[in-house]
């Protein structure tokens, strides 16, 4: 099997890497920084026997997309999979944040991820099933004030993503969301994780077994995956409660956890 | 002046080998994770001993690149101001993680830092270890006890579990220095792993979840002060010819797990080299040993 990984220098993408090379997977790792593909490549390399192939990427530039599809068609690379993992997020509200940073969660989040979704589903194997999964996040499921365009941006992808999944079943696609709560990548979510503090650590999933249930429920054919017992009641709950006394609740819990993330960045 | 390079050297029992070392004479190499933390050590240890020689790289070991890159900075220095001869290489630098977490080169954290970057800085500065006719010193614990390597995942990727990672790191440390020291009979430079028992520092307070952190917390008052251990590395390097033991604690030589034997220890030399991409034979080889 042939898997596409993009954000694959980050946390969550070297770990996606690992659980498909521990399963057998040739790889195409891509991410916009070099150093970190190098990294994984050779950590990967020297524990499994799949080929490794990397390509720097950004995935916000038209021709970088073109030069990595290419590429691959040079390796005669044909997609089975494609893990779109790459996205950014900037703390803090609309209006504290540089315009700039606010379209650049945009044009990462969902155009570039579209863009590379598009290529790479014309890259695929003409016969047999194409698997893509989009990397959501909890947040989807709710407008979430002082983090609004990144909340929203996920929605983005994990409506896009059921409506493509819909668009495509009759030609052998299929189309998973994943929406984790936190994920301990690094030393950063760590810090933003413990701003939250009960609800951050009542919603933190563990990485390991999350990669892993992802990668087996796309090859079962699913379309959304909230992990945790916790996650999936909070997101239960979205269905009820009407989006402006969620909107509310949240930003009672938002403006808290910011102020405390300010504290222990300090 | 003997050289002696310490890792993780900026805080707990690193900074207080440091201190222990320096007051002893030696001329002293630490490193730290980042350029803040070894300044302030740096500050800190040069206001207590005014006349002494130190320098402080930061690197952080997590990474392997950063390993091989500390190495060549310090084999720069050695070579520059110590006619390239090490005599004590103190592998210290260690963490607990409370969740899984990777490297950059996609290796479990604790394994990465506690472990393999031991293996892998020794590599490089061993040409510098043999010219000083030095000592490894490898900070392992006695909670490599009541424990075995995790051979069918040994970074633990299905299921996570801090302290089982933390005491196969200690566990890794002595099988280690016991792959060493059989390669090395008939050269002067010998490993010794040890155990500077229970120790209050703050290594489950870094960067760890809430429940580590208040185990951690309780757990350290019944800790020893960092000094204590510290007189074991320093009465290891101090002895004029290289000690015979093995493994030492406070009160001297101490018995260590029955896990610590040949086919362990070769097991995971040989998975070492490999996820470091090296080979220690071909450069015994080429050191003509």
């Amino acid at each position: 099997m042939n898997v596409l990984i993009t954000g694959a220098s980050g946390g969550l993408g070297r770990a996606f890497a690992i659980c498909c090379a521990q399963r057998g997977c040739n790889l195409l790792l891509t991410d916009i920084e070099e150093n970190g593909l190098y990294a994984i490549q050779n950590g990967l390399k020297r524990q499994f026997d799949g080929n490794i192939l990397i390509k720097r990427c950004d995935m916000t530039i038209d021709k970088d997309v073109r030069e990595l599809m290419d590429y691959a068609n040079q390796q005669n690379f044909k997609l089975d999979m494609l893990l779109n993992v790459a996205g950014i997020d900037y703390e803090g509200g609309f209006m504290q944040r540089d315009f700039l940073q606010i379209s650049e969660i945009l044009s990462v989040n969902v155009e570039a991820t579209l863009r590379i979704t598009h290529h790479a589903l014309k890259l695929r194997r003409p016969e047999g099933r194409f698997y893509v999964v989009f990397v959501s996040s909890l947040a989807s499921l709710y407008p979430i004030p002082l983090k609004a365009t990144y909340a929203a941006s996920k929605r983005f992808l994990l409506d896009f993503s059921l409506a493509l999944g819909q668009e495509l079943k009759s030609k052998n696609v299929f189309v998973l969301s994943l929406c984790p709560g936190g994920l301990c990548t690094t030393q950063d979510s760590l810090r933003g994780i413990e701003a939250q503090g009960f609800w951050g650590s009542m919603t933190t999933n563990r990485i390991e077994k999350v990669v892993h249930q992802t990668i087996n429920r796309s090859l079962r054919g699913k379309r959304i995956y909230i992990p945790g017992m916790f996650n999936r009641a909070l997101g239960l709950i979205s269905r009820f409660v009407p989006a402006f006394i969620i909107a509310k609740l949240l930003y009672e819990r938002w403006s808290k956890a910011q102020k405390q993330w300010l504290v222990l960045n300090d | 002046m003997n050289t002696i390079v310490v890792t993780g050297a900026t805080s707990g029992i690193g900074f207080a080998v440091s201190r222990e070392m320096l007051n002893k004479g030696y001329r002293l190499i630490g490193t730290g994770r980042s350029i803040q933390s070894c300044d302030k050590a740096a500050k800190l240890l040069a206001e207590e001993f005014p006349e002494a020689d130190l320098i402080f790289f930061p690197a952080n070991l997590m990474h392997l690149t950063q390993v091989t890159y500390l190495a060549e900075e310090i084999n720069a220095y050695l070579a520059q101001n110590c006619e390239g001869r090490l005599f004590a290489l103190i592998n210290n630098a260690g963490c607990v993680c409370s969740h899984y977490t990777t490297s950059e080169d996609g290796y479990e954290q604790q394994f990465s830092l506690n472990y393999l970057s031991a293996f892998l800085l020794t590599y490089h500065l061993f040409p510098s270890l043999i010219k000083g006719n030095g000592r490894i010193l490898i900070t392992s614990s006695n909670s490599h006890k009541m424990m075995k390597m995790h051979w069918k995942d040994i970074m633990y990727q299905r299921r996570y579990n801090p302290l089982m990672v933390y005491k196969q790191s200690k566990l890794c440390n002595l099988l280690f220095a016991h792959a060493l020291n059989r390669r090395l009979s008939g050269c002067p430079v010998r490993a010794y792993g040890i155990d500077p028992g229970l120790v209050n520092t703050d290594i489950g307070l870094k960067n760890n979840s809430r429940l580590t952190r208040l185990v951690w917390s309780v757990r350290r008052k019944k800790g020893v002060s960092p000094e204590v251990p510290a007189k074991i590395y320093a009465r290891v390097c101090g002895q004029k010819h290289a000690p015979d033991g093995f493994y030492y604690a406070v009160h001297g030589e101490t018995a260590f797990s029955r896990q610590v034997n040949d086919e362990n220890a070769e097991r995971l030399f040989a998975l070492s080299e490999r996820l470091c991409g090296i080979s220690y034979d071909r450069m015994f080889e080429g050191a003509g040993l």
